[in-house]
């Protein structure tokens, strides 16, 4: 594994990082979600169900969101980068089918004590264009930067 | 078991309308005031059914697509985590018990659908997560869940229905804090479909 450490200097604030186009968003996924987290809402697997609650088809629960809103941050901090406080929106819900990209701008930077600390705001669209789940996340690059300084 | 009466010419039960009940089953209903009661409350600790395993670590990653070497890569893992980490956002994941368990106990269900409330359905709203240390394969995670409101019904392009916000501290078995979760979900009726 490369070492992907982080220069704490050059990080602009504000700055807006490239976008990231996510794989589509499969049934097989949707149903992938609850495999791993046991998460058996039938909204989330079952299209009868859901089309029966007023939703056109079964659509990823919390956790996959957020799975990947912090994937998309921690790919930028690098593997020794960390989330340690997400807040997100619900806004509207991502379905089988759909496809979704991420929006990422760095907000701040700050200490906190001995940790270095990112802000990063993430809006989750859809392919209409629909921010689905607008997020804020924190990052602890502590690691990152200690590394890079080494 | 013998004859089933089923009226004649009517389909048989679909897998979902099987899941349907079930799921009836597992929320409690109740009038807002009922709901109300339940401000406040705050659950026993209940400890995770399972320990955090790399297997569900690497479905996730899998379903999310993060290469984060964290979860994949034992060794990196190791040197850099103490062990391979779990993804944060599978927080809640850790405390949902298997479909199905061979004690055949009922099995504990977040305090969100234990709320006495009307409405048949749920989706989620907002949530806001600290992650302290980290969560590392091995651990097995013990839940506190709180009560902190009940919205007035409020009447969103999904029905009608309440938001339901609580608030769920993890320990790890060490007893030391490893996240808190604030989520806010809405429990509504469908509305009627055009």
């Amino acid at each position: 594994m490369t070492a992907t450490g982080l220069d704490w200097t050059a990080v602009a604030v504000p700055s807006t990082l490239p976008d990231v186009v996510d794989d589509p968003i499969s049934y097989e996924r949707v149903i992938m979600n609850p495999g791993s987290t046991w998460d058996y809402f039938p909204g989330h697997y079952d299209p009868e169900y859901a089309r029966e609650h007023g939703q056109p088809t079964i659509f990823v629960n919390t956790m996959h969101v957020a799975g990947f809103v912090d994937r998309v941050a921690t790919q930028w901090a690098g593997p020794y980068g960390r989330v340690v406080r997400r807040k997100l929106i619900l806004a509207a819900s991502i379905y089988a089918g759909d496809t979704i990209t991420a929006r990422r701008s760095i907000t701040a930077k700050r200490r906190d004590g001995d940790r270095w600390l990112i802000e990063m705001h993430v809006d989750v669209v859809n392919q209409n264009g629909e921010v689905c789940c607008p997020a804020d996340v924190t990052l602890d690059v502590s690691k990152a930067v200690r590394t890079t300084r080494r | 078991m013998g004859h089933r009466a089923e009226p004649v010419g009517r389909r048989i039960v679909s897998p979902s309308a099987r899941a349907r009940v079930a799921l009836s089953h597992e929320f409690a209903f109740g009038t807002y005031e009922d709901g109300l009661k339940m401000v406040g409350y705050r659950s026993e600790p209940r400890v995770a059914a399972t320990a955090v395993s790399g297997a569900r670590i690497q479905m996730f990653a899998a379903t999310v697509r993060d290469p984060n070497p964290g979860y994949w890569d034992v060794e990196f893992a190791a040197e850099t985590w103490g062990g391979l980490i779990a993804p944060p956002a599978m927080l809640m994941g850790w405390l949902i018990p298997p479909p199905w368990e061979p004690t055949g106990r009922p099995s504990a269900r977040s305090i969100a659908i234990r709320i006495p409330l009307p409405g048949t359905s749920l989706v989620n709203a907002s949530n806001e997560a600290e992650f302290f240390d980290p969560i590392r394969e091995g651990d097995r995670l013990t839940v506190v869940e709180e009560v902190v409101s009940i919205s007035p019904e409020k009447t969103t392009r999904l029905g009608a229905g309440h938001f339901v916000e609580t608030l769920e501290t993890y320990h790890r078995g060490d007893g030391s804090l490893v996240a808190t979760n604030q989520n806010t979900l809405f429990r509504f009726t469908p509305a009627e479909r055009a």
